[in-house]
């Protein structure tokens, strides 16, 4: 128990450090307390924005959107890559539009986002949707093409229908590989919403940032950059705790 | 009949671009989306007035400045947190920490301390590349196979030797793909940082040419900024090709060259 707390210690002391460092630089003034505010008033900040409903509705909106565009893009991207591996012609006609598309920055096409889909939530969910549907589709596209073929020879000859082999064979040997692709959006998901509110918008945490930015009120922006990073981290447990849970027959390499 | 594959792989961008360039001169599109041909013509306009030469000059200068020092930085911080438990400890939980936040929220921040031209760009590139450099760099060196080691150790294998020899050839496949999503990276922060707040650069080409409602020209600026993150990174996989002679054969990578 005792040891157990020790040893907990000498492996997360580095964020105590940190912020005790943070509060000394502030506190000797060796840091101008604009750029840095103390600890102390980025808390104040944080509570007087919570109690008043200004930090849950932003946290409401930009969740929100992310939540909606990585939704969309698991819904398109997951069917659309099982029917790239099962179909020659539809790998043949999109493969280059994934695997050439991948590196492109497609953060240059947000403007014109903002045309089709106005400046408001739409636009940010197509284009987090765009964003979130390069790794879904290609991870999932490779975990399907990698199943071994004899798992669907066996599955075949032991009289499985079509339909059961993709049901009870392709789709659950892709589904480590799939999570691994959701894993990796869930993160562009948050960091594309927070970006194109930052970019323009008048709601969720990236115009909150960017305003208080403007307005010089830091220990606002350290509160909301907190806030993220509480959020973040709970979603990317919440979708380990749900792999483990659904494939639960692959344990060890969940982190 | 059935149609080669290479022409396959041209048919839905070829139509997409067909469509867009028949349907824009019907009057069918939105004006803010400009024809493929006007679109290259644009292209045409800046480069020979020589804008587009000073905005890519700009951007080019940032990112390449700021993807250096950001994966330098991941890369030693990295290995060193992989080879020393100490320097692992400090930073595990400061990254895992700070990992799932979006870097550009810090923007502010470091437009307050950089001001508005190069140097804050560089900085938040740098800031934001290091993250993922370092997980994976850190993590490649944890997971170079033990037999490997104990048979290097067995030879006699030495500090330097053991490092160079042994444990950067098996991390690097995994060191580059680090090294790549910091690459998209870079791309995604220079992009928004020369939206928000900047003097210079594609983005500001981009944001001039949406003012004027020149879409034409907002259109070259995006074109130029794709172009600009596909080459770089074709070129780091080149690099990591003839880095990595020999370790990609039976690999998925086979599956999509």
């Amino acid at each position: 128990m005792m040891a157990g707390a020790i040893r907990r210690l000498s492996q997360w002391y580095s964020i105590p450090l940190v912020l005790l460092l943070w509060q000394l630089a502030v506190t000797s003034g060796l840091v101008e307390s604009r750029l840095l505010p103390s600890l102390g008033r980025v808390w104040a900040a944080l509570v007087e924005d919570m109690s008043s409903g200004a930090l849950p509705y932003h946290t409401g909106v930009t969740f929100s959107r992310a939540a909606l565009g990585f939704t969309l893009a698991a819904a398109l991207g997951v069917p659309f890559a099982a029917a790239m591996a099962r179909s020659a012609t539809v790998r043949n006609l999109f493969e280059p539009i994934f695997f050439f598309g991948y590196p492109i920055p497609k953060i240059a096409l947000f403007p014109v986002f903002t045309y089709v889909f106005g400046i408001g939530s739409p636009s940010k969910i197509a284009f987090t949707c765009l964003e979130c549907l390069y790794p879904i589709v290609v991870t999932a596209y490779l975990a399907f093409r990698t199943i071994p073929n004899r798992m669907i020879w066996a599955a075949e000859n032991m009289g499985a229908s079509q339909q059961t082999i993709l049901r009870r064979v392709t789709f659950p040997a892709a589904l480590p590989g799939i999570f691994a692709g959701l894993r990796i959006a869930l993160p562009i998901a948050i960091i594309v919403v927070v970006l194109t509110e930052m970019i323009g918008d008048s709601r969720g945490l990236g115009y909150y940032i960017a305003v208080s930015g403007t307005r010089f009120a830091f220990q606002n922006v350290y509160a909301a950059i907190l806030v993220i990073g509480v959020c973040g981290f709970v979603l990317d447990r919440a979708m380990l705790s749900l792999r483990r849970k659904i494939v639960h027959w692959q344990r060890g390499e969940t982190a | 009949m059935r149609i080669p594959v290479a022409i396959q792989h041209w048919i839905v961008p070829v139509a997409v671009l067909a469509a867009w360039e028949g349907l824009g001169h019907a009057g069918l599109l939105p004006r803010y989306l400009s024809a493929p041909t006007l679109i290259l013509a644009a292209l045409w306009e800046v480069t020979s007035d020589g804008e587009l030469v000073q905005a890519l000059a700009a951007s080019l200068y940032r990112v390449s400045i700021g993807f250096v020092l950001g994966t330098g930085a991941g890369v030693a911080v990295g290995l060193g947190a992989g080879l020393v438990p100490g320097v692992r400890h400090f930073f595990d939980p400061l990254v895992s920490f700070l990992y799932s936040i979006p870097k550009i929220a810090f923007l502010p921040v470091f437009l307050l301390l950089f001001g508005l031209g190069h140097a804050s760009k560089i900085s938040i590139i740098a800031f934001s590349c290091f993250f993922p450099v370092f997980i994976a760099s850190r993590h490649a060196v944890l997971s170079v196979d033990k037999v490997l080691i104990w048979a290097a150790q067995n030879m006699g294998a030495g500090g330097p030797r053991m490092f160079f020899r042994v444990i950067m050839p098996a991390a690097a496949p995994q060191l580059f793909a680090g090294v790549r999503i910091g690459l998209a990276h870079a791309f995604v922060i220079l992009f928004a940082a020369e939206l928000i707040g900047s003097q210079g650069g594609l983005g500001t080409l981009i944001s001039e040419g949406e003012d004027a409602a020149r879409f034409d020209l907002m259109f070259a600026g995006i074109v130029t900024f794709a172009v600009l993150g596909f080459v770089s990174d074709r070129i780091l996989m080149a690099i990591r090709r003839r880095v990595l002679r020999g370790q990609i054969i039976g690999t998925v990578e086979q599956l999509v060259r």
